[in-house]
């Protein structure tokens, strides 16, 4: 294989995983923090997709800026139905563990419920559109416009997130909830605030994530469902509750397709079965966990 | 206890439907993917032509019932398959058995079709699929009189293509398809004739149907500098080519992809429709054939439902709606029985143009491949039914 | 009447009426309208997939969502065997081969607890979906398959016949000791082991046990569709819905677990038919509303009513 057709498929690979990643780390803060196996995950990012798509359409407004936009709005969304839903069933559950079965019940709810209102707001039709379609010359190998600023978006948001982990109060509050709410709740932790942020912040990555995907690929209310699989086995990967871990596991995750694919198109999804199922045999616990 | 009693009535509350007099209203029903992965499809090329149809028949006063000597209006019932075939079927039995419709209208996509055929026939319904296109239908269509298949078929478009190539002098292709029934099938009648011609085909690779890049295999097809790029693709896909093989630059001299050229979004979501010219798909139809009919129903199209109709199945169904209403005024009266007869033998005038039905087969509409051409849908295959000569090559991506 | 009389009264009088309702869903295809069969065939399928994936996951809280899987393999069986062998037969098959199959799935995941076990069996369900799909595209070139179709009256009594075989069995299991030993393994894993039950082979049989009647109504449902593909045989929802209806109709009791099934079914029915362009907000709205404000499900509704009526009743 030659060093550029490798790179091609390396470098192809990475600008999925970055997206892989992203949409990863925001199922990551919903699970692993408030313990909410969120299978509306993907609708967010068809929401995000969409938002976008009606922006650019009716008032031309630049994808990329858009994200200034309705970032706040996702966001927001995202912490209401927390406060509203999810702090209450918290409370109702008798364990973490009924929470858990529960919230995913509810999760399902909301994810007919978003679709739904996605199909008779917008309609059924494939949607699309044209947005840095322009190639890049990258030494040597030609790539998309779009695809790469969706990988340096994704990684700017990486970045802005982890420095927002790692290095505020709020972030602190966020990684101590994390490793144990009870504790975060001695600690001083205002724990409903904490797990709503995280919430609503795992849906702002999905609407960042779907705007992003909305430059490449067609919109459709039914776009969210495979990114939620996918962000799903991304997080197992890298250790149920390990924010960083998710975010190495979409990009593995990305790269691993893109390999597969170029041996044979049709396994990719297998190929991700196969190494979840492994891992889920082998070592649980994920490539970073405990 | 009380509850299990309560919900053994529930079948019986269920089952009480209030039945309409023949003469007052004619009730044709149809259960279509209204959700789900079906409802694009179904939305743009079935659902506003069914109720279009409608609502243009009730404007005259109803469908013409000779036998009463009057005009009947129709009442539409839609229910919503979810795009799933076990919902489909149940919901298609719910029309006959319990709604007690008087016609049955098709839902959307070949696996739809093929489940609901056998139901059709069972109780005596006659009904034309316009978005049905199997070889496999030939091998049962013999067990189901009473279903149709309007829809060009794939040996017929398979071949419509290879003669185009061949009449092109087109010498090494690339064929890449969908792992579906549709890419498999599609792929199965053109490869072979691609063999006859003695058309080399260079590369030949399937791609999971929710594939998300396929700029790696497009950049190993465009470094073998084929002469023609056929991709027997549905609509995701098919947006997908069509934006990376202008990203990479891949410009053969003939592009060829499935399903989704011919819908009206298409030639407006790349930026235009200098974008996509040249670029050839599957089915044609447009408004300039000289059939009676055919630009009005483009414009009235337009008019109702503010965008076009696609530029394939969407005319063959309206042609089927039309084909109904022809058939019904024929025999004079809703028996289904002769209504099928009469859809079974005789000729029907259409926006598609002449209809008519061999073995339950539209034998008008043989190979049809279309081409964009200045933001219209040329035919340029089958050769008598060309509307524009091909442009061959294919200009480079604006 | 002292307590025992009391109970065993109850006993008598549930049988003499569960025999009675049971008569009657013989007699019913002579009565009712030809749908009613149908939609009431749409209903024992769901019962038996709820009430059978309950007989595993109900006791031990392992949530199993490889239902689809089974249900699929019994699909599959009567598309590729159906017209060789006899109808039973196939339908016997299903059941087995998807009992197979779960014995290799539960040796496979016993180490696995909580959330991991339910989504590596999700995950296994859609491998297994994806691998009969990549089979059928590049290795048999059949991706959808024909299905003989059986009339509706012959469904009916083969899904009764399917539907008391499951309630009987899920009755006897829970009021056995193997019931109370599954309870135990649900309470504490550990303990359970201690007291000497064989946790293991208890965890492996019980689940294959409910899997093969996953696999017999694959099979004779499949003469329904008359056609398939690995899409629609090992469809993802097969494996939600018996959960949500298991939980929304109340997972403790087997009564519980009928009563969701045929009210989600039911619903999805009417709301289908009246409200097509809503139902899926609706059935939604439902779901969230019965998770949040009956925990326990339909079955939890005469308590909530009680304490909400007791509340208002002392102010």
């Amino acid at each position: 294989m030659s060093p550029l057709l490798f790179l091609d498929i390396f470098i192809g690979g990475l600008m999925m995983g970055g997206l892989y990643a992203l949409i990863a780390v925001g199922l990551s803060l919903q699970y692993g923090v408030a313990r909410v196996l969120n299978v509306s995950h993907g609708e967010f990012i068809m929401l995000g997709a969409f938002a976008t798509y009606s922006l650019y359409l009716l008032f031309g407004i630049n994808p990329l800026l858009s994200l200034v936009i309705t970032g706040p709005f996702i966001f927001f969304f995202g912490f209401l139905i927390h406060r509203t839903f999810f702090k209450r069933l918290r409370r109702l559950s008798p364990s973490l563990d009924a929470f858990e079965g529960s919230s995913l019940l509810a999760s399902f709810g909301l994810l007919f419920i978003i679709q739904n209102v996605a199909l008779l707001t917008w309609g059924p039709d494939v949607k699309g559109y044209s947005y840095l379609s322009k190639t890049v010359n990258f030494f040597g190998a030609v790539y998309a416009a779009n695809r790469l600023i969706a990988l340096f978006f994704a990684i700017l948001i990486g970045l802005i997130f982890y420095f927002f982990l790692m290095r505020t109060r709020t972030g602190k509050a966020i990684r101590a909830a994390a490793q144990d709410v009870t504790t975060a709740q001695l600690m001083g932790v205002n724990i409903h605030w904490v797990l709503g942020l995280c919430f609503g912040l795992g849906a702002l990555m999905a609407g960042f994530a779907g705007s992003l995907t909305s430059m490449m690929f067609e919109i459709t209310p039914l776009i969210g469902l495979p990114y939620t699989i996918i962000a799903i086995i991304a997080v197992v990967l890298g250790g149920l509750g390990n924010i960083l871990g998710s975010l190495i596991g979409g990009l593995i995750l990305g790269l691993i397709g893109n390999i597969v694919m170029y041996i044979h198109p049709g396994l990719s999804l297998i190929a991700y079965y196969i190494i979840f199922l492994l891992l889920l045999l082998i070592k649980p616990t994920g490539i970073l966990g405990k | 206890m009380i509850l299990s009693i309560l919900i053994l009535g529930l079948p019986f509350t269920a089952s009480s439907q209030t039945k309409s007099a023949k003469t007052e209203k004619i009730r044709i029903g149809t259960a279509i993917s209204l959700s789900g992965p079906y409802s694009a499809g179904a939305g743009m090329t079935q659902i506003p032509n069914y109720n279009m149809w409608v609502e243009e028949v009730n404007a005259k006063g109803g469908l013409l019932i000779k036998k009463l000597n009057k005009r009947v209006p129709i009442e539409l019932i839609i229910y919503d398959d979810k795009s799933d075939i076990g919902t489909a079927v149940k919901l298609v039995e719910k029309l006959i058995l319990e709604d007690k419709v008087d016609l049955l209208l098709p839902p959307w996509g070949t696996a739809m079709h093929f489940a609901i055929a056998p139901v059709v026939t069972k109780y005596g319904y006659p009904v034309m699929g316009p978005t049905v296109s199997s070889e496999k239908l030939r091998e049962i269509a013999h067990k189901v009189p009473y279903f149709f298949g309007i829809l060009n078929m794939p040996r017929e478009q398979g071949a419509a293509l290879v003669e185009l190539l061949d009449e092109l002098g087109v010498k090494k292709v690339a064929l890449i398809y969908v792992a579906d029934a549709y890419g498999i099938e599609w792929t199965g009648k053109v490869a072979p004739e691609l063999g006859v011609k003695k058309i080399d085909v260079e590369i030949l690779k399937s791609y999971p149907g929710d594939v998300k890049d396929l700029s790696t295999l497009l950049k190993t097809i465009k470094a073998a500098e084929v002469d023609a790029l056929l991709c027997m693709s549905y609509p995701g896909d098919t947006f997908l080519i069509t934006k990376q093989a202008k990203e990479l630059g891949l410009n053969p001299k003939l592009l060829y992809m499935g399903v989704g050229v011919a819908f009206p979004v298409y030639k407006q979501m790349f930026g235009g429709p200098d974008v996509v010219e040249g670029i050839m798909g599957a089915g044609a139809w447009n408004p300039k054939l000289p059939y009676p009919g055919a630009k009005e129903y483009f414009d009235r199209h337009v008019k109702r439902w503010n965008k076009e109709p696609d530029r394939w199945a969407s005319a063959f169904a309206y042609a089927s709606l039309q084909i109904l209403e022809q058939a019904i005024e024929k025999v004079g009266s809703i028996d289904r029985k002769k209504i099928r007869d009469c859809i079974a033998t005789e000729t029907f005038p259409t926006v598609i143009g002449p209809v008519r039905f061999e073995g339950g087969f539209n034998v008008q509409s043989p190979g049809e491949i279309g081409q964009w051409q200045k933001g219209e849908f040329e035919v340029v295959a089958a050769k008598e039914k060309r509307t524009a000569k091909p442009i061959f090559p294919k200009p480079s991506w604006p | 009447m002292n307590r025992v009389t009391r109970a065993n009264t109850k006993k008598i009088l549930y049988s003499v009426l569960l025999s009675f309702l049971f008569m009657l869903m013989v007699i019913m295809p002579l009565y009712v309208s030809p749908y009613t069969i149908i939609l009431l065939n749409s209903i024992f399928m769901y019962i038996v997939l709820t009430v059978s994936w309950a007989l595993f996951s109900g006791p031990t809280h392992y949530l199993s969502l490889a239902s689809a899987a089974f249900f699929g393999i019994g699909i599959y069986s009567s598309a590729i065997l159906g017209d060789q062998l006899p109808l039973l037969l196939v339908i016997g098959l299903g059941g087995f081969i998807s009992f197979l199959l779960a014995l290799l799935v539960g040796l496979s995941s016993l180490r696995l607890r909580g959330m991991y076990f339910t989504i590596f069996t999700f995950g296994l369900s859609e491998l297994i979906r994806h691998s009969v799909q990549w089979w059928e595209v590049n290795k048999t070139g059949t991706v959808g398959r024909w299905v003989i179709g059986v009339d509706h009256t012959t469904v009916y009594y083969i899904m009764l016949a399917i539907l008391l075989i499951t309630l009987v069995a899920a009755y006897i299991l829970k009021h056995s000791k193997y019931g109370l030993a599954l309870l135990s393994i649900g309470e504490s894993e550990e303990a359970a082991d201690h007291i000497g039950i064989n946790v293991n082979a208890m965890k492996i049989i019980t689940f294959a046990i409910s899997t093969f009647f996953m696999g017999a109504t694959g099979a004779i449902m499949a003469t329904r569709w008359t056609y398939i593909d690995p899409s629609i045989a090992f469809n993802p929802l097969f494996s939600f819905m018996p959960v949500l209806m298991a939980i929304f109709g109340g997972i403790g009791h087997i009564f519980g677990q009928i009563l969701g099934a045929s009210v989600l079914t039911l619903l999805a029915d009417v709301l289908l038919t009246k409200f097509p362009y809503y139902y899926m907000l609706l059935y939604g709205m439902i779901l969230v509303i019965v998770v949040l404000f009956l925990p326990k499900g339909l079955t939890g509704l005469k308590e909530e009513v009680k304490k909400w009526w007791g509340g208002r009743a002392v102010k």
